[in-house]
Formats: C-alpha cells, structure tokens, sequence
C-alpha cells in the first residue's frame, strides 16, 4: 500500500549546495540563541510597559472627551450668538422710518377726505366754525 | 489557554522568536527586541488571542511578523516627518559606536561567514527571504512557512525555490572571491 505526502513535506534532495545553506542558517541560529536576551528579561520589561501602556490607551480616550467638550461648547456659544441676533431692533427701526419727503404729501384739506363723513353732515361743518360745533 | 501556561509556552519558543523578529527587523537586534516586547505584551494582555488553529510557533510566528511589519510601517512616517522638518533641524550627525561586549577577534572565521549569508539575503526578495529562513532557520515546512506568510502553499513554494536556487548561487560566488 502507498501512503501519499505532500510534495512539502518529502525530504529535500540534499545536494552540496543546500547543506551548505543549512550549515551556514544553523550557525547564523546558535550565534542568534548565544546573544537572545532571556525570556524572564523579555517579560519583565512587558510587564513594566504594561503599565505604562495602559496609561498611553486611557490619554486618547482623556483628549478625545476633552476635544468634544470643546467643540460642544463652542458650538452652543456660537448658537447663543446666532440667537440674540439682534433680528427685532432692525425691524423696528424699519416700521419706524419716515421718507422726509412724506411732508410734501400733507395737502391742505387731506383730513377731510381721510375721514368718513356723516350722513346728514356737510363737509363745511368741520372747516367752518359755528356756534354748534362750538358747543355753546 | 491560561496565563501560566501562556507563559510556558513562550518561554519554550521564546529562542526561536527571538530569531524570527531579528529576521523580520532586517537583523537590526533593538528593532527585534522592541517587536518582540510588544508582541509579548500583547500576548499576555489578551489583545493577541491564541485559538488554536495551528501551532503555537506558527502563530506567535505570524503574531510578530505582523507586529514588525506595523513597526515599520510606524518607522517610516515618522522617517518621513524627520525629512519633512529635516530644514529646521540642528545638523547633527548621529555618530553609531562599535559595540564594546563583542571582542574584536572573536569567531572572526564565523562572523565572515554570517556576514555572507546576510549579504546573501539582501539580495533576495523580502519573500524569498521569509521563506528560506522560516524553512531553514526555522526548520519549518513550506506549509507551516505559508501559514505564517499568510499566503497559499503555492504562492511560498515558488519563492522557496527560486530563492534556494539564487542564495546558493550567491552564496557560491562568495565562496569563489
């Protein structure tokens, strides 16, 4: 019975060239594990930056508040701003305005036809004075 | 897994990491240090959760893979503010001293040797180079090499031996000088 492996994990044909690159990689791993720091050193400067870390993730979580603190605030001033616009002492100083000229428009007499006469009332009554209109 | 036996089981690859992230930092020892800190931290904080779905190795393996990749990625812009204020800055030249724990005629024959291989893999492409040291270093298979690239077996199988083929080429030129 024939048993298949996978191509990767059949043994390389071991030519002179790729034990030479096998001795020269084993050598560059001794040197490597010679001069490895120690996992205790390793793990001891982690635990000391574990620290340290957590106060470097909670420092963009403190400006990121403080950032939307002040962008709310800026925004809520700049709407009182907007608010009290002074929208209203315009509008009054507008109604309130007279053309100069509008005294050119006063005719004599204007007051008697911006007025409703009476029926039994002639228009004189008002121009003329007599002793009725004068109440005596 | 528990935190205790969490903990084992790192102390029991912790070698082998140590290797993997010095691969993974283009050999820069700091850079692999600080991975692999991180890549503890987050282990044993619970951010980085073991389910497993492969063995322990491949997946602290792939934990770290992705940990130095980020730090990379992090280097590289904050490279890229340096050269941006690079006008304003203060001309200093950082000056790198020789390191003092290592004598300087220790295993001068075996340093040589080393020195060529990473010479050697310089060369090569960033996947080739994965995959070689995953299954050589490592002594992992292809498959287990693909599961940490998080790639298809095929797409680390070809890589493999066009970078064994090109590293023993390298590795023969060298030899010849």
């Amino acid at each position: 019975m024939r048993v298949s492996i996978p191509a990767s994990r059949l043994p390389l044909p071991a030519s002179r060239d790729e034990s030479e690159i096998r001795q020269r990689f084993a050598q560059l791993r001794e040197a490597d594990r010679d001069s490895a720091p120690s996992f205790a050193q390793m793990s001891a400067r982690a635990r000391m930056h574990r620290g340290l870390g957590a106060t470097m993730r909670v420092r963009p979580l403190v400006i990121g508040a403080a950032a939307a603190v002040v962008i709310v605030a800026v925004w809520l001033g700049s709407a009182r701003i907007f608010s009290f616009h002074p929208v209203t002492p315009t509008v009054a100083a507008i109604t309130a305005w007279r053309a100069p000229t509008d005294a050119l428009l006063r005719t004599p007499g204007s007051e008697v036809l911006g007025a409703m006469p009476a029926l039994s009332a002639s228009v004189l009554d008002k121009m003329i004075q007599t002793p009725t209109n004068r109440g005596t | 897994m528990d935190d205790v036996e969490l903990r084992v089981q790192l102390e029991r690859v912790h070698a082998d990491c140590f290797g993997w992230a010095m691969s993974c930092c283009g050999r820069d020892r700091d850079d692999a240090e600080e991975v692999l800190q991180t890549v503890y931290l987050s282990v044993l904080d619970g951010r980085a959760h073991y389910e497993g779905r492969s063995s322990f190795r491949t997946w602290i393996f792939g934990v770290i893979r992705r940990t130095a990749a980020s730090e990379r990625r992090k280097a590289w812009l904050r490279g890229l503010m340096v050269e941006r204020n690079g006008g304003r800055g203060t001309g200093e030249v950082e000056i790198v001293a020789a390191d003092p724990f290592v004598a300087p005629d220790a295993g001068v024959e075996h340093e040589s040797r080393r020195d060529g291989l990473h010479h050697a893999l310089a060369q090569l492409s960033a996947r080739q180079c994965e995959v070689l040291q995953l299954v050589f270093y490592h002594e992992t298979t292809v498959e287990e090499a693909a599961g940490v690239m998080r790639v298809s077996v095929g797409s680390a199988r070809t890589p493999y031996a066009r970078g064994k083929a090109r590293l023993a080429e390298l590795l023969g030129d060298r030899k010849e000088l």
